[in-house]
């Protein structure tokens, strides 16, 4: 925020905090696209490596807790300043979500046999990790800047994300009526793209809160 | 913790027949803020006034313990007592500037502890404190004017470039900013962060949100007793004893 406060210690602990969720974010954008990459090529070591970054993730959810935790109790934070002091609590928990989808989808794509580059439900589905990656990045700048009009925009990007994903739905029950033999491996790919139509929806949930730190408003109740 | 630089054990304060104080055992660290507070007649204020013998000047107070600062006991008998107020400063609930020019109320101090050798080194000093405490500006242009000329929020302002004037080691701070607004009291508690880099500040206050945002450690007080005293992130989110987040919650006193 442009006007700081008289006491600088409330924007201290608040730019603190902020800084820690850029961390997270940034560390969820990485392992979503590592898990993209093991969807593409298999690699176990790689997947127990996402395994152990996301109990990090985790463990970076209820630090960024605790600090606005202290943040409320010790500096009472009002209007805008409350709800900048409360909105870290509820996009750190998106992003642990999504980095829960990001090992999720590595440790699925670890039971492909082979992945089936070559189809078109995967190359959806790697378009879709593409944009929500996108999504996600854009959303963390729109966060430091209270840019809610680049929040808009993420959030409007969510339809392209649902419209890929019913296409990946689409492609993979052709593929399970056109080869019923792998049809577990249409099945696989049809959740790994509903694993990105998820991460698209806590995006999502983020680009409200970005609107609501701003304005007040809750997009949620009003929709 | 670091080695305390106020220490107080078994303290014990009387007011002729009634005690205020029961067994204080508390350590202060230096270049923090500490808070005491609890409602009234914990015994907050009281023990404030312990640190630099004020309660001496109330002919039925008796203290009973040791209380040391910086390793020097302050109730032993050969203790100067103009002398240990000089080194533990203390600032009032209301601002109390003497009716004087503000360049004189800051300069009083210097004059009677003879801490100027020259008219010069008076004027360097005055301005440092008045820069210190945040006044400089608003007051360079009308250092002759009288302190009471200034808002509330300035004369508390010009009552810590007082305090610090003489160089003390210690500030208390006796409910500092309950006279002021709310702009006032934000300058003046942005003033104390800016302070414990060079002096050890204990602050009693009625206003447990102030503590949570003024201080780095806090001890809360109830009928005389030392119930609970850790780090203010603690104390606020999470107490350790029942009768602290009773009255941090607003559930008694």
């Amino acid at each position: 925020m442009e006007n700081a406060h008289i006491v600088g210690r409330f924007d201290r602990d608040l730019n603190k905090i902020k800084d820690r969720i850029l961390e997270m974010g940034n560390l969820v954008i990485s392992q979503i696209n590592q898990a993209t990459e093991v969807m593409q090529n298999t690699d176990a070591a790689k997947v127990d490596r996402l395994v152990a970054t996301d109990r990090q993730i985790n463990g970076m959810n209820k630090d960024i807790h605790r600090r606005a935790e202290r943040l409320i109790a010790l500096r009472q934070p009002m209007a805008l300043d409350l709800r900048q002091a409360l909105s870290p609590i509820n996009i750190a928990a998106e992003l642990e979500r999504i980095g829960d989808h990001a090992k999720s989808t590595a440790k699925r794509s670890h039971k492909l046999a082979a992945p089936p580059k070559d189809q078109e439900a995967m190359q959806i589905t790697c378009q879709m990790s593409g944009l929500v990656q996108t999504m996600l990045a854009d959303i963390l700048v729109a966060y430091t800047n209270s840019d809610i009009e680049m929040a808009a925009k993420v959030r409007a990007r969510d339809l392209d994300v649902d419209r890929l994903n019913k296409a990946a739905f689409a492609a993979g029950l052709r593929g399970i009526s056109q080869d019923p033999a792998k049809a577990e491996t249409f099945v696989h790919l049809i959740l790994l793209a509903r694993n990105f139509e998820r991460v698209g929806d806590h995006t999502v949930n983020i680009a409200r809160h970005v609107h609501q730190i701003v304005t007040g408003e809750d997009l949620k109740a009003s929709a | 913790m670091t080695k305390p630089f106020i220490a107080a054990r078994a303290v014990n304060v009387f007011y002729g027949a009634n005690q205020a104080l029961f067994d204080i055992d508390l350590d202060i660290e230096a270049n923090k803020v500490t808070a005491l507070i609890g409602p009234s007649g914990c015994g907050k204020s009281t023990l404030l006034r312990s640190i630099n013998r004020m309660n001496d000047l109330i002919a039925a107070c008796r203290f009973d313990g040791s209380l040391q600062i910086g390793g020097q006991d302050v109730y032993a008998p050969a203790v100067d007592v103009v002398a240990l107020r000089a080194q533990v400063g203390m600032v009032f609930q209301k601002p109390n500037p003497f009716p004087k020019s503000i360049y004189e109320n800051v300069a009083y101090g210097l004059k009677i502890h003879r801490l100027a050798t020259s008219k010069r080194e008076m004027q360097d000093r005055v301005e440092w404190s008045l820069k210190s405490a945040g006044l400089w500006d608003e007051v360079a242009d009308r250092l002759d004017e009288p302190g009471n000329s200034l808002s509330g929020g300035q004369q508390q302002r010009l009552c810590i470039a007082r305090t610090i004037a003489v160089q003390p080691k210690v500030i208390l701070m006796d409910e500092p900013c309950s006279a002021l607004d709310p702009i006032a009291t934000a300058v003046v508690e942005e003033l104390i962060d800016s302070l414990r880099k060079d002096y050890t500040i204990v602050i009693v206050t009625h206003s447990m949100q102030q503590a949570a945002r003024i201080s780095q450690r806090t001890a809360f007080f109830h009928m005389g007793k030392l119930i609970e005293v850790g780090h203010t992130k603690d104390v606020f989110t999470n107490p350790q004893n029942e009768q602290t987040q009773n009255y941090i919650t607003g559930r008694i006193g």
